[in-house]
């Protein structure tokens, strides 16, 4: 009982500053502006790379597409890419020493797939207190169909991504995606891209 | 090798060989052009009529009371004097002032306008470079003395249009209005000047005529300027500036439309474009054109992420405030609690506040906004009621040197203050006799700009004290009108009046919660939300 008191006590004063910041200064203030950059149709080039892979590591070129119902909607329609791997230590010494066979290794050739993109985040930064740069965060959901070295393989992909905007025309786009690749044996192939985006048609 | 340093070394060769040839010949030429004299029919002529004797030329430097005595020559121990005096010396002086080196060019050419007669060819060529040596050195002050000279004493008239285009340059620097504006622009004969500089200064003799009410003559001077030049702009803008200040009633709606048209003219800088779509702005405010006020306010172009200006947030929040838009106007007067806008001196802003809150029937924050001037300008009320001297009161001091005559008083000043101790780094270099000219000079120039500086701000200063007076009386009406309120009986059954409608988000705008951090490419886009405490009888 005391304790519940003692902290009613704590509790009230702070309530009683809150109303007293409401009655000097009542109303709310809000910075609305016009939405500085908009997508519509979405032209996308990348370099990305497929890191985690123990006995390769695999670079690529990536093409994509998409298309952007709303500021927080958009359809990744297509995309694409054909990977150049190259082979680690480890798999090089499993050839050479343990006569492993090159086919042993599942390795990512090209694949494609298709996403939802989602863009709950929009915001601007200060760079250095000279200028702004807006951005926005997004989350993908799709799917992929990987060409493995000896198997067609589809994939579910969930991706986390950062676009800057350089311009009305000009976007660039980190992300960062892990496809769950269903076979006998699941696993993961994670992407690492970096993406210029082009954007025609905005409105904005 | 760049086209400018070709252009200065073939200067620097040209010189060389003119002044040789200038020796051998006797005949004036130009060092800067390198122009033969008889392409120069001015040139050919006679020379300008030339003072009668240096020490008698108006601004001739102390120094030049004692050139003739020759054991005055050694006291001046550094370098200059001790090279003979004569057209070597010049070239010397030239040779360095082309090479990159002022400071070494700046004493010798002293010692040359020092020693030679005025009636010398090269005397006004030596005052020339003698003023841009200094001029980049950063002592634009000093420099602009010799330019002036040069614009008065008319020894060269080859020389004389490069000084002037000069003299213009400096003027858009802080810079002496009394020697350039005046004395030397706005006395010119014009007669025989290149065009672009006789449109200068026909636009200031213009701006002269202007300021001492005769339009007449002034339309005069601006009927000569070049149609679609950037003087004729200007001029129009004066012109229409002045007949602002002058027609108190009855505005003729043409003013407007040439204030609009002005607005859009690419002849004229961006501020001035500003300028003139203020004053639009204002007009359309006048004559109760509220929402073209808006659309003019809205026109002023800022550069990208500049905080833009206080009085122009104020004056937008007025317009908003009669249009009914009081939220908006809130907005805007979030905007002017900026850091960027917290030394302006903006009474009005606590007045128009409460106007809001009394208006959604706050009461209580009314008034605590209105006392919120009385509080934070007390010292300054104070100090009106005790007759101190409100030069030097803090807040209106800064209220009156950050705009007008009193802020290019100011300017003008600081520019000296830092010139003076720029000079101090020359001593050495300069050598006795020009580093003590030099410092006569700014001492006599500082004084002079001070005098001037505290006479503009005793008078700036009585203006923003009305101002402060005058939101102080509607601070008591206020106060007054809002105790009436508190009191007033509710009617039973009587209803909050219904809610002024606010702007719904569109689906391209996005919405920053404001806390209490500024943005300044925001600071445009505030707006306030506060619902209505209003009954229907007394409601807006």
């Amino acid at each position: 009982m005391r304790k519940a008191l003692l902290g009613l006590m704590l509790v009230v004063p702070t309530l009683a500053v809150a109303q007293s910041e409401e009655l000097e200064n009542p109303g709310t203030v809000a910075a609305v502006q016009e939405r500085a950059f908009r997508m519509n149709h979405e032209l996308v080039l990348g370099l990305g790379a497929l890191p985690l892979d123990a006995f390769y590591k695999g670079y690529y070129g990536h093409l994509a597409y998409a298309f952007h119902f709303s500021d927080s909607f958009a359809w990744q329609v297509i995309r694409g890419a054909y990977t150049y791997n190259v082979n680690t230590g480890l798999r090089d010494q499993l050839e050479r020493d343990f006569g492993v066979v090159p086919t042993a290794f599942e390795e990512v050739q090209y694949f494609v797939g298709t996403d939802i993109m989602w863009s709950p985040l929009y915001g601007k930064s200060a760079v250095l207190n000279s200028s702004v740069l807006f951005s926005e965060t997004y989350l993908l959901l799709g799917g992929s169909v990987f060409k493995l070295t000896n198997h067609f393989r589809p994939a579910v992909n969930l991706g986390l991504g950062v676009r800057l905007f350089q311009s009305k025309y000009l976007s660039f786009r980190l992300e960062g995606t892990n496809d769950f690749v269903i076979s006998d044996k699941p696993f993961n192939i994670i992407t690492l891209q970096l993406e210029a985006a082009v954007n025609f048609g905005a409105t904005e | 090798m760049s086209s400018k340093a070709f252009v200065r070394n073939s200067l620097v060769l040209l010189s060389c060989v003119l002044a040789a040839g200038t020796a051998r010949a006797g005949k004036g030429t130009d060092p800067v052009t390198g122009e033969a004299p008889p392409d120069d029919p001015v040139a050919d002529e006679a020379p300008a009529p030339l003072p009668p004797a240096k020490p008698g030329a108006g601004a001739a430097p102390p120094a030049a009371a004692t050139k003739s005595e020759p054991e005055a020559e050694p006291e001046g121990a550094a370098a200059p004097q001790q090279h003979q005096v004569g057209p070597k010396l010049f070239d010397e002086a030239l040779q360095d002032y082309f090479q990159g080196r002022p400071k070494e060019a700046a004493p010798k050419l002293f010692a040359f306008t020092e020693s030679v007669s005025p009636t010398d060819e090269n005397y006004a060529w030596a005052q020339f470079f003698l003023a841009r040596s200094l001029v980049d050195l950063g002592l634009r002050h000093a420099g602009a003395v010799y330019l002036a000279r040069i614009a008065r004493e008319r020894s060269n008239p080859a020389v004389l249009p490069k000084a002037l285009d000069e003299l213009r340059g400096l003027a858009d620097l802080p810079h002496d209005e009394e020697m350039i504006d005046n004395q030397v622009f706005g006395s010119l004969d014009l007669g025989f000047l290149p065009e672009e500089t006789a449109g200068f200064a026909h636009y200031q003799q213009g701006l002269v005529d202007l300021k001492v009410g005769n339009e007449r003559w002034a339309n005069t001077h601006f009927a000569k300027l070049t149609e679609g030049s950037a003087e004729a702009s200007r001029a129009r803008f004066a012109l229409l500036v002045t007949r602002l200040k002058t027609t108190k009633r009855d505005l003729p709606k043409e003013m407007i439309d040439e204030f609009l048209e002005l607005s859009k003219d690419p002849k004229l800088t961006q501020d001035s474009r500003n300028e003139s779509m203020l004053a639009v702005a204002r007009l359309r405010y006048e004559q109760k054109d509220f929402n073209g006020a808006l659309e003019a306010y809205a026109s002023v172009k800022l550069p990208m992420l500049d905080p833009g200006r206080a009085a122009l947030y104020l004056e937008e929040a007025w317009t908003r405030y009669q249009l009914g838009q009081i939220h908006a106007a809130m907005g805007i007067l979030t905007t002017l609690d900026a850091p960027s806008f917290r030394d302006e001196f903006l009474p009005d802003k606590y007045i128009l506040r409460s106007f809001i809150y009394r208006d959604l029937c706050h009461y209580l924050p009314a008034k605590r906004a209105a006392k919120e001037l009385t509080r934070r300008f007390a010292e300054s009320l104070e100090a009106i009621h005790e007759r101190e001297d409100l030069a030097q009161d803090v807040r209106l001091r800064r209220a009156a040197i950050s705009h007008g005559a009193t802020k290019r008083a100011e300017k003008f000043l600081e520019s000296l203050d830092l010139e003076g101790e720029r000079l101090g780094r020359y001593a050495g270099s300069f050598g006795d006799r020009l580093f003590a000219y030099l410092t006569k000079l700014y001492d006599l120039a500082h004084a002079e700009s001070a005098r001037i500086f505290q006479v503009r701000l005793r008078e700036s200063v009585r203006v923003e004290a009305d101002k402060l007076l005058r939101a102080a009386e509607q601070v008591r009406l206020m106060e007054y009108e809002v105790g009436l309120k508190l009191y007033e009986r509710v009617k039973k059954g009587a209803k909050l009046v219904s809610e002024i409608k606010e702007d719904q988000l569109t689906p391209t705008q996005v919405r920053y919660h404001f806390v209490n951090e500024y943005w300044n490419d925001e600071l445009r886009n505030y707006r306030f939300s506060l619902k209505s405490r209003c009954i229907e009888e007394t409601g807006r």
